[in-house]
């Protein structure tokens, strides 16, 4: 697999999604979306624009009107089952994603829910808490963790049930500088179809292949990445406004220099 | 947040934490039969009953003073039951007696020294080890799937509860300066209000996480629970003396 060039075919297929929770305001007004087999897709938008409720109908927790297809398969009731073991969700809280008395347990839960023998079940979980350098930490209880650690065990728990398409909502939310660069790292070191659901709209841009820009419930606007951030009128309107940072950073740069 | 007080002595290592969990619950589970099908009233066959709780309490490492404190808990429900007991049996003579006759106090004593000693028991038994392998054991046995799911999603949830109650508490304390007055209790029944809206809220956001990694109603098992020799002597064993104590003493 390859992230600089997509790969053959799409990996999501979204047409004319609407949904309201509890038969309140509608969330999503006939969203369209595709996404490619491979890429890193950055989905941004203002609070409430719908971006998480969006990342809950990519394996069925939600089903709205209309169409969503992931790796050629509509979800629907039938499909769930394989779809949710293609598609893996981190949370924006580790602590709603764990919920195993320990990280081992946790990180195992995936793969012996997808009915995998506990030789292979051992082995995922092995590889996962390394790739997140969570080596020693299997008997630990994920509530005795730091927050930056408790974030990497949740990203373990899906990595381990080596899903094809992983899905991120707000994954730089509460983590510092340099949990951000980790988890931008992380990000760009997963195999596979990668969406990201983040209103920091800097380190997708870090990340990230195609941004696309979510507001109102419909997608505004989507392309690559630079393209998007360079249209400024487009980001200004829709709340995603990042001079701000850019003329701290300047600042910070005469100064320095 | 920290959450010690559960799972706190369950990295001992002693004898009893290296027992296979299987072994312990039906050990336990035997030996507290035992014990509290002694006729009612009796009293100094307890001396035996204890000197080998103690034993077994030493044997845990698990300091005395957090078995204590169990044991506190419980106390006013067992006192109560104790002092209300003789109340059940009065008899017609009961002007003529009183209440305090000594079959009535033996009666009150052999029923605080059972529920002590069963207290202790199942504090032993639930603190020398971690709270999931002892899960795993009850399934193990046979437990139904569906209380395996309940005690494992409950062990979840009391952190999960308690996580919200520190965070309405700080939030609380860092706009009350002095003492919080009489006149605004109210605030203590809308934040218990709170803390179950909040914490029904994210157990649905847990619910939809488990779904997400395929969760189907079963929580699943995994590693394998050795039962060795040790684990069968002490099986044998340990209910065996609460037998002998029950039979013959």
């Amino acid at each position: 697999m390859s992230h600089n060039g997509f790969q053959n075919g799409t990996a999501i297929v979204i047409e004319n999604l609407s949904f309201s929770y509890d038969k309140g305001k509608p969330v999503l007004r006939g969203l369209s979306l595709i996404v490619e087999r491979g890429e890193r897709l950055g989905i941004i938008g203002p609070s409430g624009a719908g971006k998480s409720t969006l990342l809950l109908h990519l394996n069925g927790l939600l089903m709205g009107e209309g169409h969503v297809e992931v790796l050629g398969q509509a979800v629907g009731k039938k499909t769930i089952p394989e779809i949710r073991s293609k598609v893996g969700l981190v949370f924006q809280n580790p602590d709603d994603q764990l919920f195993n008395p320990t990280v081992k347990e946790d990180v195992a839960f995936g793969p012996l829910n997808m009915g995998l023998p506990e030789e292979e079940v051992h082995r995922r979980v092995e590889d996962s808490l390394k790739a997140m350098n969570l080596k020693g930490f299997e008997q630990k209880a994920a509530h005795h963790l730091s927050f930056g650690e408790r974030k990497r065990v949740a990203l373990a728990t899906v990595l381990s049930m080596q899903p094809e398409v992983v899905a991120f909502d707000e994954p730089f939310s509460n983590l510092d500088p340099h949990m951000v660069r980790q988890v931008v790292e992380i990000i760009k070191g997963i195999p596979g179809t990668v969406i990201v659901v983040s209103q920091a709209i800097l380190p997708l841009v870090s990340c990230c292949d195609r941004l696309a820009l979510l507001k109102g419930g419909r997608i505004e606007a989507c392309g690559s990445t630079m393209d998007i951030i360079r249209d400024k009128a487009l980001i200004s309107a829709s709340g995603m406004d990042f001079d701000f940072y850019c003329d701290i950073c300047r600042r910070i740069h005469r100064n320095i220099s | 947040m920290k959450h010690s007080y559960i799972d706190k002595y369950g990295d001992l290592n002693s004898l009893l934490h290296k027992l296979d969990p299987r072994a312990k619950v039906l050990a336990f589970g035997a030996a507290l039969v035992f014990m509290i099908s002694e006729p009612r009233g009796e009293v100094g066959v307890f001396v035996f009953y204890y000197v080998l709780i103690a034993a077994v309490a030493l044997l845990s490492r698990i300091p005395l003073v957090y078995i204590l404190k169990r044991c506190l808990m419980a106390a006013p429900f067992i006192l109560a039951a104790a002092v209300l007991l003789p109340l059940s049996r009065l008899s017609p003579n009961v002007g003529k007696t009183g209440l305090f006759t000594r079959e009535n106090l033996c009666l009150s004593l052999s029923l605080l020294l059972k529920a002590f000693g069963a207290v202790i028991l199942l504090t032993l038994l639930v603190s020398s080890g971690k709270f999931n392998n002892l899960l795993r054991g009850l399934r193990r046995l046979h437990m139904p799937s569906l209380l395996g799911s309940m005690f494992a999603l409950m062990y979840r949830y009391i952190f999960l509860l308690n996580d919200e109650m520190l965070k309405l508490k700080l939030a609380r304390e860092s706009r009350t300066p002095g003492k919080l007055r009489i006149s605004r209790f109210k605030v203590y029944g809308n934040q218990a209000a709170m803390i179950f809206l909040r914490s029904w809220k994210r157990a649905q956001v847990v619910y939809h996480s488990m779904l997400a990694r395929g969760y189907h109603g079963e929580f699943p098992e995994y590693g394998r629970l050795r039962f060795v020799w040790s684990d069968g002597f002490f099986l044998a064993g340990f209910p065996a003396v609460f037998a002998v104590i029950r039979i013959w003493c």
